[in-house]
């Protein structure tokens, strides 16, 4: 490496991209007082911090350069790293450009939907801190820096899911989310200094290069620390309880870092352990851990999801389902599943962001997101309600929206990989992502006919559209959720085909640092073809998907006329939408549409609600066991 | 006796999370949650440790292959470490407090508006 390197090098733009954030955090602490000063401050660092994500694209995505950046120039000596290095490959490149972008989609978003907070100063200054976190983590090279960053953003998502904090709930979800996100931290730092001490190296590229083969119990355990760890901070099973709470507390623009930057950084870190420094992914035991927890969450969440009452808790629960695909597909490890995954990530950025955005804006009209207390705000919001249906499309997998076509890979993964290794249980897994997706389209059914359809109630008579800045937010996430959807060949051959390859080559990663990668097996040989989507057969897909849904909705309302007719649990609020008579302002509930449903799974609800119990000592003890079996599952099977 | 220190780790570490999981009180989950990150510091700093070692203060004449010292990283790792963890114990210690303003208790099984 050239001792001189020009500072306008873009070898230098990512530590700019990170430092921009936190300086902007600390030139908004100081100077953040006047109102302009802190928009156009915090505004100048997230285009700063975009613009130089932007420019990385060409050589790293498209040139397949990796970056290597040691820090003040402290190179490695003797052959071990003794600096602090940051290393961007495509994969870090590919969650750095979705984190720059809800980063820039939020902080639009925020200057009007926060005008009415107290404290903005504060507000700013935390939201570029946990940008700031995120991004250093995506970018580092280094795995003590990256817990630094975990506790970094930990602290700032905390401390915003509490900035309401006479809200409902916001002090308790905080206060959940920190004991286990704490837990996970500690399983982080203990995990690292685990490493550290076999290794004698905090550098992921080295560490790539001595652990695998020299596995011993300390390192196997070491191994369950980093994945719980960053499991947490994913929020996938089982600690999903937490995003819900966090979520249904934080404001919507926070809610969008959360799910759609936050939990994008666990997946990261969950695919660099994997992938990178252990290298385990080519055990089909390894790969029925992340599939395993994969379809468990997505199968768990959307099922919470379907018993919800308020409007940003289901987005939460349908968040963490859908980092369930994210998870089912990367652990399939084979080419055309990496790609659906970081496609799914991707995407599911962008839809949820814009759904959590319009939420937002729901509650910012309405002031509150009662999913009983809201309804026809279609009149009342058009655009809101055109730009919250885009949304709906995307994540419940309808063509032409992007949420179908990463969905559609997804299937397409798990299908070829159940008939390439024989594994039917490969093939559930498939039926599960398909049912999955039914449930997400039937809840979306519900939140669209219970806030933007049906009868408004009296109280939202004075209900206004949302001003144009928060509009032109929502706008850019329904534009990027449609053009992903539309070109998905281009989505797929220029951006997220060059983070598969990135996931594919452990031997470029190490040997871009300086390292000698000799005994790590060259370039896995993964075929890239076949990985489109547009295929004929797909349209049967929907055809079936639509069908299921029909059924479902079928067997809900049988089971509802068949408890009137009984006599049993009548209930007048529920004649209107399928009796068709009643009182003006009647409607059906909001988290009743699927009543009968619900009630065919009381079993399953009551069992559900009950480990949900909302003492934060269980959600502790589920992180304990939790830890306690992946940490048996890897001295087994490592 | 550094397998004591590895012992004494793993025990602060095990304490801290039975803390966390047995105890109702919010103060005590605060501590449950100091504790478990205690265990971390001490695991941390006991891994940079060399028996007969000096403190790793060096200029760059005085160093040559045949100095002795504990291994700087880990101490280094262990100062961010704790200033995090004094981060953690103020910030929750901010949010019992509020806690016990809004629901006039500090018992974590009353403290569960959000469920199910």
């Amino acid at each position: 490496m050239s001792p001189v390197i020009n500072a306008l090098s873009y070898q230098h733009f990512p530590i700019y991209a990170i430092m921009v954030l936190f300086l902007g955090a600390f030139l908004i602490a100081v100077f953040g007082r006047n109102r302009t000063a802190r928009n156009v401050l915090a505004l100048l660092s997230i285009t700063a911090s975009l613009a130089f994500i932007l420019a990385l694209i060409r050589p790293v995505m498209l040139g397949g350069e990796i970056i290597a950046y040691w820090l003040g120039g402290r190179v490695p000596a003797g052959g071990y790293a003794i600096g602090i290095a940051l290393e961007v490959d495509a994969l870090s490149l590919f969650f750095a450009l979705i984190v720059a972008v809800a980063v820039f989609v939020s902080g639009v978003y925020s200057i009007q939907y926060m005008r009415h907070d107290d404290n903005e100063r504060e507000y700013y200054t935390l939201f570029l801190m946990l940008a700031g976190g995120v991004m250093g983590l995506v970018l580092s090279g280094d795995l003590f820096n990256m817990f630094i960053m975990v506790e970094v953003l930990t602290f700032a998502a905390v401390a915003l899911t509490a900035f309401r904090n006479t809200a409902t709930g916001a002090l308790e979800a905080a206060f959940k989310y920190l004991v286990v996100g704490c837990i996970g931290s500690t399983c982080i730092l203990v995990g690292t200094a685990m490493l550290y001490a076999q290794a004698h190296t905090l550098n992921l590229a080295q560490l790539a290069q001595l652990l695998p083969g020299n596995l011993n119990t300390a390192t196997k355990v070491a191994f369950a620390l980093l994945f719980v760890g960053f499991g947490t901070k994913a929020f996938i099973v089982p600690f999903h309880p937490l995003a819900a709470d966090a979520h249904g507390a934080a404001p919507a623009s926070i809610s969008v870092m959360i799910s759609g930057v936050l939990t994008k950084s666990g997946i990261y870190g969950i695919i660099r352990l994997t992938y990178f420094l252990f290298q385990t992914m080519n055990l089909g035991t390894m790969q029925f851990l992340l599939v395993f927890v994969g379809s468990l969450s997505m199968f768990i969440c959307v099922t919470m999801a379907l018993a919800q009452h308020d409007f940003k808790r289901l987005l939460a629960f349908h968040s963490i389902s859908q980092i369930g695909y994210v998870l089912t597909a990367v652990g399939l490890c084979t080419a055309l599943g990496v790609s659906a995954g970081l496609y799914h990530a991707m995407n599911h950025t962008l839809f949820k962001g814009l759904l959590f955005l319009a939420a937002g804006a729901v509650l910012h009209e309405t002031g509150t997101t009662d999913l009983g207390k809201l309804g026809g705000l279609s009149k009342k919001m058009p655009h809101t309600t055109v730009l919250f249906l885009i949304g709906a499309f995307s994540i419940s997998g309808i063509p032409p929206f992007n949420g179908f076509a990463s969905k559609w890979m997804v299937y397409q993964a798990t299908y070829q990989k159940a008939v390439e290794s024989g594994n039917i249980g490969f093939l559930l897994v498939t039926i599960i992502a398909l049912v999955t997706s039914v449930l997400t389209l039937a809840s979306f059914v519900k939140v669209s006919q219970s806030v933007f359809f049906g009868q408004l109630p009296k109280e939202l008579e004075h209900v206004k559209e949302v001003s144009f800045g928060m509009r032109l937010a929502m706008g850019i996430f329904a534009l990027l959720c449609i053009l992903t959807g539309l070109f998905p060949g281009l989505v797929t051959s220029y951006i997220t085909e060059p983070a598969a390859r990135a996931v594919f080559s452990v031997a470029q990663y190490i040997s871009a640092m300086g390292f000698d990668a000799s005994g790590v097996a060259a370039e896995s040989v993964v075929s890239f073809a076949h990985v489109g989507v547009w295929e004929p057969i797909s349209w049967l897909l929907i055809l079936c998907i639509a069908l299921l849904a029909i059924t479902i909705v079928a067997v809900a309302s049988k089971y509802d006329n068949v408890s009137q007719r009984s006599g049993e649990a009548v209930d007048t609020k529920y004649e209107l939408f399928y009796g068709g008579e009643a009182q003006e302002f009647s409607q059906v509930g909001g988290g009743d549409l699927f009543w009968g449903f619900k009630h065919n799974w009381r079993g399953y609800f009551d069992f559900m609600y009950r480990l949900h119990s909302g003492v934060v000592n269980d959600y502790a003890l589920w992180a304990v066991v939790d830890l306690a079996l992946v940490m048996l599952f890897s001295l087994i099977v490592l | 006796m550094i397998l004591l220190n590895y012992i004494a780790s793993f025990f602060l570490i095990a304490l801290g999370l039975y803390t966390i999981v047995t105890k109702h009180n919010l103060v005590k989950t605060v501590i449950g949650l100091s504790i478990a990150d205690y265990g971390a510091n001490l695991l941390l700093i006991s891994i940079g440790f060399n028996p007969g070692g000096t403190a790793p203060i060096y200029t760059w004449t005085e160093l040559n292959p045949s100095s002795f010292f504990v291994d700087p990283i880990p101490q280094a790792l262990t100062l961010t470490s704790i200033v995090i963890g004094a981060c953690v114990t103020a910030m929750s210690l901010a949010l019992v407090i509020k806690l016990e303003e809004q629901y006039g208790t500090t018992d974590t099984r009353e403290i569960r508006r959000l469920r199910g």
